[in-house]
């Protein structure tokens, strides 16, 4: 691989108060044109990764463990709010899950584009205008002139999401980070999202990070997957290597317990229990506790740094399952 | 006795809004004339996007709301202006799951009073130890533990809580359960535990289940039959089978294929609907779908659609063209299913035999919670 757009080093933080990482040693890269899924089920920490990379995590309530970003050949650690800062909404811009909350109920939807445009941009008031419309024209609002008088409220879900979309994209971000961008969406709408983004992605070459808790968008979309589970990445690889060679007993958990559009019905695989409090990890492999095939020594000791090549990793003692029953019979 | 236990004619609800000092006063089609038989054991799927009615329509079913028009049959008998204690009495035969776990239990009340309530109500010669067992029972039976029962809501996960909804459900021994997107809220690990549950205990008490939910892959699990609804009306009815093999209306087509598919590398054509649902307060004429249907044709905006049959399994759909347009698209059902690799097939038959060995105990108490895990994993020790 060449050198990637977007690289982060054993990315961990915690919250003031608590004595474990919400995010323990994250690791990943993200080259131009690709599409890095982070996927996990409520809590695993994929959507603190996000605002961590944003700079957006309030830096009284959070302590860095570590974290070493390197952007298009520049490094800098993860604490470095102002260098972060300065690119937020420039060359890394986000999308949120909401966007009904994340519009500002009060500004015109022209205006709020054009602020993200003249913020960074040296440009006049009519030169941002002009590049709010041809943003709103790009992702396919209809009647964009009238649109940009708006108030985020006249519009439905969908198009606030292009909204959002549109002033992300203002200034042409080389990294786009969209969390859970189509969850509040219905599945049409989610269709015409997800393609929109892909397309505007060919146009620009920019790389994407979707935080996503749908394997079907990821299987959809996705260059590279990272599973997250209780703060920790369990599995990465490249899209073939987690649906075709899943090793990680949480990825092949999680996969069976999506009920399917085909096949024969069958009963639905479970994960069982629930993800412990982040006070009651157990110190080793923070599945140990929901694992079917867990031994004495998961729940002790982490496992070893993620084992495999770099283009397909997992973190467990066992991996793959197949190991683990010859081993434990 | 007949095999119906539950049937709408006619159903329709419409709501006034607006006609303040600002806003013009408009009528909100919500249910515009639904019509539906619900059989007796059966697993019944409503299904659609946000807005076509579908919330409103299992209120109307359970009496939660009164109908501007139309007739609901429970058992043979006419529910539809049932009041007072005739409906109370209803209740207890019919019952409703809510979507949201967090908001559907009172916070101030433990877990066990929360599940005595409906026996006080439904079943008040029963004594207060008489009661406590119940509570007990109950408890099991969803997979919480007895000693939950002192416990409150905030203490426990969104399943543990969907779990207390459905013990709440069941205390009265309703024959007819109705379920408003009751997985919709929980992760997918959970969201299995608690689809499995449902399952499990349908058959269990001998009852019939409503669901209404937007997510077709969790329909097509726990479903015999489905209606498709948009903008208030049904447009497509059949077996489960039927509708996912060989939808008729194109609006069914549409849904079933935007749903992203967890298959990697498997390319299918999408049919793309335009733009989004439009107002139930103004509905397009003729055909509501036609705004948004790749097939419509010039008379679609003036001539209404009724449901017709569409196939010989008692398939129906509302449409004027559906013979045409499934002759356009053979393909419009589910592709046949994905063959995983043979080390990716091996694990998952190892991973599901692993948690057939932790499930395969006494009770429907597994999964329940890391608690009940942990107390599983000693007693395999």
């Amino acid at each position: 691989m060449t050198t990637p757009l977007l690289a982060v080093e054993d990315l961990s933080f915690r919250f003031r108060g608590h004595d474990q990482d919400v995010v323990q040693n994250l690791s990943f890269a993200l080259g131009r044109n690709e599409t890095l899924c982070i996927v996990g089920e409520s809590g695993c920490g994929k959507s603190v990764t996000a605002l961590a990379l944003m700079g957006l995590l309030p830096s009284d309530a959070v302590r860095f463990g570590g974290g070493r970003v390197t952007f298009d050949g520049d490094s800098y650690g993860i604490e470095d709010a102002g260098r972060i800062a300065s690119m937020r909404g420039d060359r890394m811009a986000m999308i949120f899950q909401e966007p009904m909350t994340s519009l500002n109920p009060a500004f015109r939807i022209g205006d709020q584009i054009a602020e993200a445009v003249e913020r960074h941009r040296r440009c006049g008031t009519e030169a941002a205008r002009a590049r709010a419309l041809e943003m709103l024209r790009r992702v396919g609002i209809p009647a964009p002139e009238q649109r940009l008088d708006e108030y985020p409220h006249q519009l439905s879900g969908g198009m606030r999401q292009r909204v959002m979309i549109a002033m992300a994209l203002a200034n042409d971000p080389e990294v786009l980070i969209a969390d859970e961008p189509t969850t509040a969406l219905d599945v049409t709408v989610q269709a015409q999202i997800l393609d929109l983004i892909a397309e505007l992605q060919t146009e620009t070459g920019m790389g994407t990070i979707m935080i996503t808790h749908d394997l079907g968008v990821v299987a959809e979309i996705a260059t590279n997957v990272a599973v997250m589970y209780a703060g920790q990445v369990v599995e990465y690889g490249s899209v073939q290597a987690i649906f075709d060679d899943p090793q990680h007993p949480y990825t092949i958990g999680l996969m069976s317990s999506v009920p399917s559009l085909t096949g024969p019905h069958r009963r639905l695989s479970t994960v069982p229990g629930t993800v412990p409090s982040i006070g009651q990890m157990p110190p080793g492999c923070r599945f140990s506790s929901r694992c079917p095939f867990a031994a004495p020594i998961c729940a002790e000791r982490p496992p070893l740094a993620p084992i495999g090549g770099a283009d397909h990793q997992v973190a467990c003692h066992f991996a793959p399952l197949e190991t683990m029953q010859e081993r434990r019979a | 006795m007949s095999d119906v236990i539950l049937r709408a004619t006619g159903l329709r609800k419409h709501f006034r809004t607006g006609g303040g000092m600002f806003a013009r006063q408009s009528t909100v089609r919500a249910v515009d004339g639904v019509t539906l038989d619900v059989r007796r054991g059966e697993t019944f799927a409503i299904v659609g996007e946000s807005g076509c009615g579908k919330s409103t329509l299992a209120r109307l079913l359970m009496r939660l709301l009164e109908p501007t028009d139309g007739r609901i049959d429970f058992d043979g008998r006419d529910i539809s202006d049932l009041k007072g204690r005739d409906l109370r009495d209803l209740r207890r035969e019919m019952q409703f799951i809510f979507q949201d776990p967090f908001s559907s239990l009172n916070p101030r009340m433990s877990v066990g009073r929360l599940v005595a309530e409906p026996l006080e109500t439904h079943h008040p010669q029963m004594g207060r130890e008489e009661r406590r067992e119940e509570v007990a029972r109950l408890l099991g039976i969803v997979g919480l533990r007895p000693e939950h029962a002192d416990r409150y809501p905030h203490e426990f996960s969104g399943g543990q809580r969907q779990r207390i909804g459905i013990a709440r459900a069941l205390a009265s021994r309703p024959r007819l359960v109705i379920g408003d997107e009751p997985v919709s809220a929980l992760d997918v690990s959970v969201q299995a535990q608690v689809v499995n549950l449902l399952h499990d205990l349908k058959a269990e008490f001998d009852m019939t289940l409503v669901i209404i939910a937007h997510d077709l892959a969790v329909i097509r699990h726990m479903s015999d039959r489905v209606a498709v609804m948009y903008l208030g009306q049904i447009v497509e009815t059949g077996t489960t089978d039927d509708i996912f093999a060989h939808p008729r209306h194109p609006y069914t087509m549409a849904l079933l294929s935007a749903i992203p598919e967890p298959v990697h590398g498997r390319a299918r054509t999408r049919l793309a609907l335009s733009g989004e649902t439009p107002s139930p307060a103004n509905p397009p004429s003729g055909c509501r779908f036609h705004t948004r249907c790749p097939f419509a044709r010039e008379d679609c905006a003036q001539r209404v659609p009724e449901l017709r049959p569409a196939g010989p399994g008692g398939q129906h759909a509302a449409c004027h063209y559906w013979e045409e347009i499934a002759a356009e698209r053979p393909d419009a059902g589910t592709p046949p299913a994905h063959e995983r690799k043979p080390q990716a097939a091996a694990r998952f038959a190892l991973y599901e035999a692993a948690i057939d060995r932790l499930n395969d105990r006494p009770e429907t108490a597994v999964n329940a919670g890391a608690n009940d895990m942990t107390q599983q994993e000693e007693d395999r020790r």
